[in-house]
């Protein structure tokens, strides 16, 4: 349990209180009194269709952009409150993109590497932990391999490994198998689960895919910048994605 | 991995990228330390010209002092040496006129120097063996210098037309600069004929006593007795006597010459830092999207500054190293060709190749920071949008 700002006990993990997202270039309210709480050790899916605002959430979330109103706690600290972000970032949050973003030039047990430096860690080091993680997502028979020369499943085996870099409570996804064929995607998915069931781990996976979502323990839904109900029928289910 | 390592590996595994901007970098050095060395020879030349001269003191008209506009009275020479507080404390005198001639030959001017027959000048003369120095008798005789007569292909006893005159090469002499070899001499007389200057000298070069130099109360005497010189009617001749280094630091040309080299010099470090940053500034922009990757994962800005400045240095080093070779064979070619004549000898000094590697590394780093800290202040969710 931990004592939120406002004074409130709670379990969560993460809480969204009231918050809202607008982009003032281009007059767009992303986000509309957005209210939400995540729980330790909770496995969650975001849903919604395309510009409902699910990745300005997820952003928010990883500290990534700032909301316009309202705040997120983590841990019951707010997050407008904190003074270091980056550090925030490297050791509690493991994020995992759509694109992969690994950096080309890098080997797989390289880029593993790159949280690591923002930890006072040996070389040497950080090699062997690279190694472990990489065993752990079944890459380490590809760890001397570029980007450019793994299939793009792999490559987001390796995304997550380096996600796991500093061992972060919490792991954001963003469309984590949109760029993955469907054997390629269970496989992370089916490594999600294991992080989830194994470790502890909270997870937050933005998704406009049931299938993806129907792994998660519970799913958001998000339609227009706000959170909104479950979809009571298929037609619904489709008009809403 | 060690960050160095990871900085090592930025830069060499992306060899094309990396190959480009130290070429970038590399023209930027080649066109600064070439045209620095260029302009900084030209300067030594004309310098030592002038300073190798074996002279004490030059009797010069004040105020007037380059070869073109420098006119004395030849008759000068006698009040000189008659004048108690100068003549008892000269050793040797010479009458010198200088002036820019044309040569049927060649479009650019030399510089013909006359001296009289029986001067020390003409007698003590590094006369290539097979020719002679000139002696009185020889009116239409020339000495070329060794770069002039290579130039124009012409060896002793053949003609050399100056100023629709045909001379014949008695000697050609190896004198103490590029410069001093590029010209002429011929007797004094000759060139004053030549030139429509009868009786007009540019200049008196004095050679004093023993002692007399190192002692500065009789170096002012003799100055103040010079400037104080006047002709028979009582009228001051508005002389001066300085030393070769107050002449040169004096000297129209050599003024021109600082001019242009600073000028030449200024446009090269313009044009190479201009040349630098747009290599550098491109360089890091199209990797604005991977400094949003490392900020996201929690990289800070310092971090990422760290980064780029590591391999900026890296690649200005190894650009820097390359244009200054490439700057010493190129001016070198240069300086062989025909066209160069020998008059420019380029010199590519410590200083210059410092001021080439110092530029490499300072607008390197500068070029590099720009974009480095525009990225690095990105929020890292626009960085990551960057394509």
């Amino acid at each position: 349990m931990s004592e939120s700002a406002n004074g409130h006990a709670s379990s969560a993990l993460v809480r969204v209180d009231h918050v809202g997202r607008t982009y003032p270039d281009g007059g767009v309210t992303a986000l509309v009194d957005v209210s939400l709480e995540i729980n330790k050790g909770e496995y969650v899916a975001i849903m919604g269709p395309s510009g409902s605002g699910k990745s300005t959430l997820l952003n928010l979330l990883g500290t990534l952009d700032r909301p316009t109103s309202g705040e997120i706690y983590f841990d019951g600290q707010p997050m407008s409150k904190m003074r270091d972000l980056d550090a925030f970032r490297s050791q509690k949050i493991g994020f995992v993109f759509q694109s992969f973003y690994l950096l080309p030039t890098l080997t797989a047990v390289e880029n593993v590497q790159i949280p690591m430096f923002e930890r006072p860690l040996s070389g040497r080091a950080r090699i062997q932990r690279a190694d472990e993680l990489l065993k752990r997502v079944g890459m380490s028979h590809r760890s001397s391999h570029l980007p450019m020369q793994l299939s793009v499943g792999e490559r987001q085996r390796v995304a997550i490994a380096r996600a796991l870099a500093n061992e972060p409570p919490m792991l954001l996804a963003d469309e984590p198998t949109g760029n993955l064929d469907s054997k390629s995607g269970a496989s992370v998915l089916d490594l999600f689960d294991q992080l989830h069931r194994q470790r502890g781990m909270t997870l937050i996976v933005i998704t406009h895919s049931l299938e993806v979502a129907e792994r998660a323990e519970r799913i958001v839904w998000i339609r227009d910048g706000q959170l909104s109900e479950q979809p009571a029928s298929t037609a619904q289910l489709r008009e809403h994605l | 991995m060690r960050f160095f390592s990871f900085v090592a590996k930025n830069v060499l595994r992306r060899p094309v990228r990396s190959l480009l901007t130290g070429l970038g970098i590399a023209v930027a050095i080649t066109a600064v330390v070439a045209l620095l060395g260029v302009s900084d020879g030209f300067e030594k030349t004309q310098l030592s010209l002038l300073t190798a001269r074996d002279v004490d003191l030059i009797v010069v008209g004040a105020g007037l002092s380059t070869m073109d506009t420098a006119r004395l009275d030849e008759s000068i020479l006698d009040q000189l040496q008659d004048d108690p507080k100068i003549g008892a404390k000269i050793a040797r005198i010479t009458p010198l006129l200088m002036d820019k001639v044309k040569l049927q030959s060649s479009p650019i001017p030399i510089v013909l120097r006359g001296y009289p027959g029986d001067s020390a000048a003409l007698a003590n003369m590094q006369v290539q063996p097979g020719g002679k120095t000139l002696n009185s008798s020889e009116k239409d005789g020339v000495l070329l210098g060794s770069i002039l007569a290579r130039n124009l292909g012409k060896k002793v006893g053949e003609t050399v037309e100056i100023e629709l005159k045909k001379f014949t090469v008695a000697g050609i002499y190896n004198g103490s600069s590029p410069f001093e070899d590029s010209g002429a001499i011929a007797l004094l007389p000759t060139l004053q004929k030549l030139m429509a200057r009868p009786g007009q000298v540019s200049e008196f070069d004095i050679v004093l006593k023993k002692g007399l130099v190192a002692n500065a109360s009789a170096m002012t005497a003799i100055r103040e007795a010079v400037k104080n010189l006047k002709g028979p009617k009582g009228d001051l001749y508005h002389l001066d006597a300085v030393t070769t280094e107050e002449y040169v630091s004096n000297s129209n040309e050599i003024k021109l010459s600082k001019a242009m080299a600073w000028m030449t010099s200024a446009i090269a470090l313009v044009i190479g830092a201009v040349g630098m940053l747009n290599t550098m500034i491109m360089s890091v922009l199209e990797r604005t999207q991977e400094i949003g990757i490392l900020r996201a994962i929690g990289w800070r800005k310092s971090r990422i500054m760290r980064m780029i400045l590591g391999e900026t240095f890296v690649l200005s080093l190894a650009g820097a190293l390359l244009g200054i070779v490439a700057a010493v064979v190129l001016t070198k070619l240069l300086a062989a060709l025909p066209a160069a004549q020998g008059l420019v000898q380029p010199n590519i000094s410590p200083t210059v190749i410092g001021t080439g590697l110092v530029m490499a590394l300072v607008v390197g780093l500068v070029g590099g920071a720009y974009p480095a800290i525009r990225g690095a202040s990105l929020p890292p969710t626009e960085a990551l949008r960057y394509e």
